[in-house]
């Protein structure tokens, strides 16, 4: 039986990061870019567990905490900013939102 | 005793603060009520206090209100002497006779009540400039008096040449003040003291090594107060003011500060040689130009205003020749006799609806005889007519500087020659405005209101019997100013057959003056004999323009730094200075600009910087040596 170590939870950390990184990069609808923010932390809480099964300490799964809570509020705020822009601008692709241009 | 000193000068103080105060709630009548009584108390408590100088034999009174400031020694001083005492006669008794006569010709003046705040204003400031016994006081007065004398000059300030005069006259008084406020620290620094008593008798034990340029400074301040040579052309322009102003401040007292300074200076004057030869050349050569300025004048008050300065220039020659008994008897005679001119001037333009210019009146003896003969009177005293008052100060001064020898021979034919155009110009000013055919209609030309004619006829007298006080038979002005100038040595009259012989020469140039005014004005000699003077209309610019002194100087002073200044302006300030303010910002703007190409507004590009970012960091990571955890 294939033993499941440390190395396999990190790529999967890793694999889970990179998919959501390159989802940012490449679609245009807000929505589905916040999706996959919460893709990219979940992959690193992902990463803070590991390593704390790994070395066997507590502290790495309070940070997970954090993160989780941190994320939940950036979602009510983030997802707020989206409908509103939504209501606004009845568009909620990045590419025609650019006022923030220099 | 001496405490009713206060009294004489702080009236006219009184008086110039009561009535701009209430000044609203004043009319005509009261303003003169007031300002007159002022004056009458100021002047008999001046008589009063001259009247127990007198019995005293001169002796001086001092009076220390207050000390200022302990170390060095400072101190509110006021002194009465001779001289101070004659110009405190002066300057309150003129005064007087002109605040009577400017209750006439001021009147109907908007700003009637202002007029007189001002004058009695300048009143007092002349008599603290006259009173105090240390150059501190004294310069507060210096400094006052011009301030007042800006505020009459450019009383009128609606018109724009009074508003430019005033300016004038204070920038160059400026220069003056300049080089006495110089001479100011230095003298503390040297003596330690203010109070004329000491520096007199520190000078006397022994002479510091800057003396001279203690008094070549002093020099500079009186010349700008004085209107001599470099700093003179402020005087004339000074005429937009109101011409009663103009006869006290601009040709009686105040103008004559810097004579009566340097006279009070004299104990240090003496010393030096070079100041003493400094003051006789420019004093000469100012009562020559401005005699020479003043042949081709037209403005009535003009040709008494360059009159003024030639007759400073006198007073300044007699002070380089060590003659200052002299210097302060012409100021005294100048004062009475260039007052009466001036008012005289005032009352003829006062009758011709303010026409000053004198080409165009003419014919006026006939309905101003009075005013015509006062006026009369007032050029042949200036003119040096035995026995009027002018003969007998200018003659003391031409033979004062004839009995120095050497060198003052020639200074003594020069003054000679101005004493001549003296003559001749006053000749003319006074053959055109009276005696030559009316060239405009003159038919409602009355004589002056009595309220101006009376300080005429008092004016008039004065000048023709002022003489007397210090005729080479009875030296009362030199017994007056005996205990000023004790330590002081005077040039005295040349003995026996000399001063006679002096006095004719002096005689006849005045003579000769008015008799060429004549012939050359009234018989129109030289069209009669149909002769022509070459280069006569180069020479009448040449005068009319005050040898272009002023255009020269305002070219060299005015425009030269002007363009320098925009220069500077162009070169550090818009070059430099902005360029380099400029250059910041721009250089800002720009970088920013280069920079905000990556602000493209694209979420993605901002997450591909991110993950470069966050690329970077993993190498770093990598290529750093591990942390053991």
């Amino acid at each position: 039986m294939i033993e499941v170590t440390t190395d396999w939870y990190l790529t999967l950390a890793a694999l889970l990061f990179s998919i959501g990184f390159i989802g940012m990069m490449v679609r245009k609808n807000a929505l589905i870019m916040f999706m996959c923010i919460e893709l990219m932390l979940n992959a690193v809480n992902l990463t803070f567990i590991t390593a704390s099964k790994h070395f066997g300490q507590i502290e790495p799964q309070i940070s997970v905490f954090f993160v989780l809570v941190v994320a939940a509020a950036e979602v009510v705020v983030g997802l707020a900013i989206i409908v509103s822009i939504f209501k606004k601008q009845e568009t909620a692709s990045v590419d025609i939102l650019r006022s923030s241009r220099g | 005793m001496e405490y009713i000193l206060l009294v004489v000068i702080f009236v006219p103080l009184m008086v110039s603060i009561f009535l701009n105060s209430i000044s609203k709630f004043l009319n005509e009548r009261l303003t003169t009520f007031v300002t007159i009584n002022g004056a009458l108390l100021s002047f008999s408590i001046s008589l009063f206090m001259f009247g127990a100088l007198l019995l005293d034999k001169f002796k001086p009174i001092s009076l220390n209100l207050f000390t200022w400031i302990p170390n060095p020694d400072i101190s509110f001083e006021f002194l009465l002497d001779g001289l101070s005492g004659t110009m405190m006669l002066l300057v309150t008794g003129l005064g007087l006779v002109i605040q009577i006569f400017s209750t006439s010709y001021m009147s109907g003046d908007p700003r009637f009540v202002k007029y007189f705040v001002y004058f009695n204003f300048f009143v007092f400031s002349m008599l603290l400039l006259v009173m105090s016994s240390n150059f501190l006081v004294m310069f507060f007065g210096w400094e006052l008096v011009g301030l007042s004398s800006y505020f009459l000059i450019s009383f009128w300030s609606e018109k724009k040449e009074a508003a430019k005069a005033g300016n004038k006259a204070f920038v160059l008084n400026r220069i003056g003040d300049f080089g006495f406020l110089i001479a100011l620290m230095m003298i503390l620094n040297t003596f330690d003291t203010f109070t004329f008593k000491k520096i007199f008798e520190a000078t006397l034990l022994n002479q510091p090594d800057n003396l001279d340029i203690i008094l070549i400074f002093l020099m500079i301040g009186a010349f700008g107060k004085s209107a001599q040579l470099p700093l003179f052309s402020w005087l004339p322009d000074a005429m937009e003011g109101p011409t009663p102003a103009s006869a006290l401040i601009h040709a009686a007292t105040m103008v004559t500060a810097g004579v009566f300074m340097l006279v009070r200076v004299s104990p240090l004057l003496q010393f030096s040689e070079i100041t003493s030869i400094l003051v006789i050349s420019i004093g000469l050569i100012t009562a020559l130009v401005s005699a020479f300025a003043a042949i081709n004048q037209d403005d009535i008050k003009k040709v008494l205003a360059y009159s003024t300065i030639s007759q400073l220039g006198f007073m300044f020659i007699a002070i380089g020749a060590g003659a200052y008994v002299a210097a302060i008897f012409h100021l005294v005679t100048h004062a009475f006799f260039k007052a009466l001119l001036f008012l005289g001037a005032g009352a003829v333009i006062h009758e011709m609806h303010h026409e000053q210019n004198i080409q165009k009146m003419g014919g006026l003896k006939k309905k101003m005889p009075f005013t015509a003969a006062m006026m009369g009177i007032g050029t042949l005293a200036i003119s040096g007519i035995p026995p009027l008052a002018g003969f007998w100060s200018k003659d003391e001064i031409l033979a004062s500087v004839f009995s120095k020898g050497g060198i003052y021979y020639g200074f003594w034919l020069l003054s000679l020659l101005a004493a001549f155009l003296t003559a001749f110009y006053m000749g003319r000013h006074w053959l055109l405005i009276f005696h030559k055919d009316p060239t405009t209609d003159i038919e409602n030309v009355h004589e002056a209101p009595k309220m101006m004619t009376r300080p005429l006829l008092l004016l008039g007298m004065f000048s023709i019997f002022i003489g007397f006080i210090n005729t080479p038979f009875f030296h009362g002005l030199e017994k007056v100013l005996h205990y000023t100038l004790i330590d002081v040595e005077v040039t005295h009259l040349p003995e026996g057959i000399t001063v006679v012989i002096l006095a004719l020469l002096s005689i006849g140039a005045g003579f000769t003056g008015l008799g060429v005014a004549y012939l050359i004005y009234i018989v129109d000699i030289f069209s009669y004999f149909k002769f022509e003077i070459p280069f006569t209309k180069e020479v009448k610019d040449l005068s009319y323009n005050v040898l272009y002194l002023n255009k020269i100087g305002n070219q060299i002073f005015v425009q030269v730094p002007k363009s320098l200044a925009r220069k500077t302006a162009v070169l550090i300030d818009g070059l430099i200075i902005d360029g380099f303010v400029n250059g910041v910002s721009s250089l800002f703007y720009k970088s920013s600009k280069t920079i905000s190409v990556t602000q493209s507004g694209l979420v993605r590009n901002y997450v591909v910087y991110f993950g470069f970012f966050l690329l970077l960091l993993i190498s770093i990571f990598i290529a750093t040596p591990l942390i053991i955890l």
